[in-house]
């Protein structure tokens, strides 16, 4: 065999891009098999917590971004679930445009806001990045706590001040449970879609070089900076977009529902789910709604769930870093390994 | 061709580069001294990790301080670090994307990953994962990112540490090939007297921030200073 001939085969002729489309596949696949499971299976009350499941998915996707990718504790991400939630809810109530454009504004303020709260990242990492967010985390507490959501009212602040509060209608397109289900499924498999591609390209390469160490990424060509305030901005507008979700599943959001333990359960159970997989997301927010709805449903005390997610923490950093997700997909690649052996 | 003029890095107290002046024209040059002689120093000095308090760096007549590590990556200045730095859940092929991502042009992306995975030997390889490459696969990546871009200058910090002796004279071979073949001249540090003899045209010999001597390798070798502090000889 001629040198030429030994490149040609070391080298097999592929489409690296084919590739990556194939990887991208598997996101919607997934989540149009698990839509149309739920939608055919679940009750009002199970569809409900499985629409919060899903939207909520969409947030830790984003802390999968910073955590996963650029090795970054955001301990704030529930925080920017409300400011989403939070314009959506406003901007709905004030000009009444279509669900999207308050989505959309409320990712795109998130976004921002996000970006804001990665400003320590540029000089902290680790425990001390972990304490300024959850810092970050409990502010927002505080000024949703004294400046109240706008839950309907009139004015700027939207307070219902006894008046009756009016609800967020609904997208035009999906106005039943089962639709808005649906509905939420779609907005939210974009989202991971492009939480994917990102991973999957020039972006994601540029995470990781950053997480390996930033010198050894502005040795590699990186623009640290730009690459990592891309990070925060998408993780936040990602948060926006569960926040609108949220908020369009009922028709209005609890401001107490948005305090700084949220954020630090929301991170718990990022790592629980998996935060190298895709679909750890999707499976943090199954734990995080499903299994309280699961144990209400059973008429059992939801604050269990704390101590459940307690030992859950605990086994995933003693034993299984990768999360549940993590080990999913190594069962997958031993099963093919195995009937690959068969063959 | 890298002219260093009166170069001076202080860190505190301590200044392990100090007054050093140095021109260093061959193809494949070499870099030695004894541990903490300020090797790795003057490589963050040439890639801009490390600002020096005074002094004037030349690359190919082009001024290099006045340039963020950024720039000096996309003007063709390229480095290995003296740990291995692979990312372990990107393949092979995706840590050599992951630079070519930014210094070559999208369409010529795939022909330069193609063109660095076979010069390095690693064509079988380009779908696994960094965590299951052995040591001197990680090497071999590692050069396998330098080449990458029309490089101009590639600085190597102890590129075959922990490797064997066979594995270390494949590495030498490849290092060797690199200035003919992509036209860059290399500056390598090791700590292995014999790699560096039949690797590079050239040695500079650092001592406590000092310049030691700096010449042709086999003359610069002889050097009695040289034997004495780098040797150990009497
Ligand atoms: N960032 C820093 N801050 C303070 N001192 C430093 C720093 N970097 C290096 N030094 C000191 O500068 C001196 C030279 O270090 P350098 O790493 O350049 O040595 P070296 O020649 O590469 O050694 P080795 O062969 O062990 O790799 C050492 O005394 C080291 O402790
Ligand atoms: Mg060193």
């Amino acid at each position: 065999m001629s040198a030429s001939e030994q490149t040609a085969q070391a080298l097999p002729a592929r489409a690296p891009a084919s590739k990556t489309l194939k990887q991208l596949l598997h996101v919607p696949l997934t989540m149009a098999v698990f839509a149309l499971v739920v939608a055919s299976l679940a009750n009002s009350f199970w569809l409900s917590a499985a629409t919060s499941t899903v939207a909520l998915s969409l947030s830790v996707a984003g802390l999968a971004i910073l955590y996963g990718q650029l090795g970054l504790v955001s301990l704030c991400q529930f925080a920017l679930v409300g400011v989403g939630g939070w314009v959506t809810l406003r901007i709905g109530h004030a000009f009444h445009p279509p669900f999207e454009v308050s989505m959309l504004a409320g990712g795109i303020v998130a976004s921002f806001v996000g970006l804001v709260f990665g400003i320590p990242a540029l000089r902290l990492r680790g425990l001390y990045l972990a304490l300024v967010t959850l810092m970050l985390a409990g502010a927002f507490q505080i000024v949703i706590s004294a400046w109240g959501f706008p839950d309907g009212g009139p004015g700027f602040l939207g307070r219902a001040d006894g008046s009756g509060r009016a609800m967020l209608p609904r997208p035009d397109l999906a106005d039943g449970a089962v639709a808005y289900f649906l509905y939420v499924c779609a907005v939210t498999g974009i989202g991971l879609l492009v939480a994917q591609w990102h991973k999957l390209s020039r972006p994601g390469r540029a995470w990781t070089l950053i997480r390996k160490g930033e010198t050894v990424a502005v040795a590699s060509g990186v623009d640290v900076l730009t690459y990592k305030a891309w990070a925060f901005a998408l993780s936040g507008f990602l948060a926006g977009i569960a926040g609108a979700l949220l908020a369009g599943n009922v028709g209005q959001l609890d401001g107490r529902a948005f305090g700084a333990f949220e954020s630090l359960n929301l991170f718990a159970l990022a790592i629980v789910g998996g935060v190298f997989n895709w679909y750890g997301a999707l499976i943090a927010g199954l734990l995080l709604r499903a299994i309280p709805a699961l144990l209400t449903d059973l008429g059992m005390d939801g604050y269990m769930t704390i101590g459940i997610f307690g030992v859950a923490l605990f086994h995933a950093l003693a034993t299984a870093p990768s999360g549940i997700a993590g080990q999913i997909a190594a069962l997958a690649s031993r099963l093919r390994r195995a009937a690959g052996r068969e063959q | 061709m890298i002219v260093i003029e009166d170069v001076m890095v202080q860190f505190g107290g301590v200044r392990p580069i100090n007054g050093l002046t140095a021109t260093l024209t061959a193809p494949v040059a070499g870099l030695i001294g004894p541990n903490g002689a300020g090797k790795t120093t003057l490589l963050n000095v040439l890639s801009g990790f490390v600002t020096p308090v005074r002094g004037n760096v030349m690359l190919g007549g082009q001024p290099l301080l006045a340039m963020t590590p950024l720039q000096r990556v996309r003007h063709g200045l390229r480095r290995s670090f003296q740990t291995e730095q692979v990312v372990e859940d990107l393949t092979v092929r995706g840590n050599l994307k992951a630079i070519a991502d930014h210094v070559v042009a999208a369409p010529d992306r795939h022909e330069a990953i193609d063109e660095a995975l076979t010069f390095v030997g690693l064509g079988a390889l380009g779908d696994r994962l960094g965590q299951s490459l052995n040591l001197f696969e990680r090497r071999l990546v590692e050069l396998g990112k330098c080449i990458i871009g029309k490089p101009k200058l590639i600085l190597l910090d102890e590129p075959a540490a922990g490797l064997t002796e066979e594995e270390g004279n494949t590495l030498r071979e490849l290092i060797l090939r690199v200035p003919a073949e992509f036209g860059a001249q290399v500056l390598v540090i090791d700590h292995d007297v014999e790699l560096i003899r039949a690797m590079c045209k050239e040695t500079i010999v650092l001592d406590y921030g000092k310049l030691l001597a700096i010449g042709p390798t086999g003359t610069v070798l002889a050097h009695p200073d040289v034997r004495r502090a780098y040797l150990g000889e009497l």
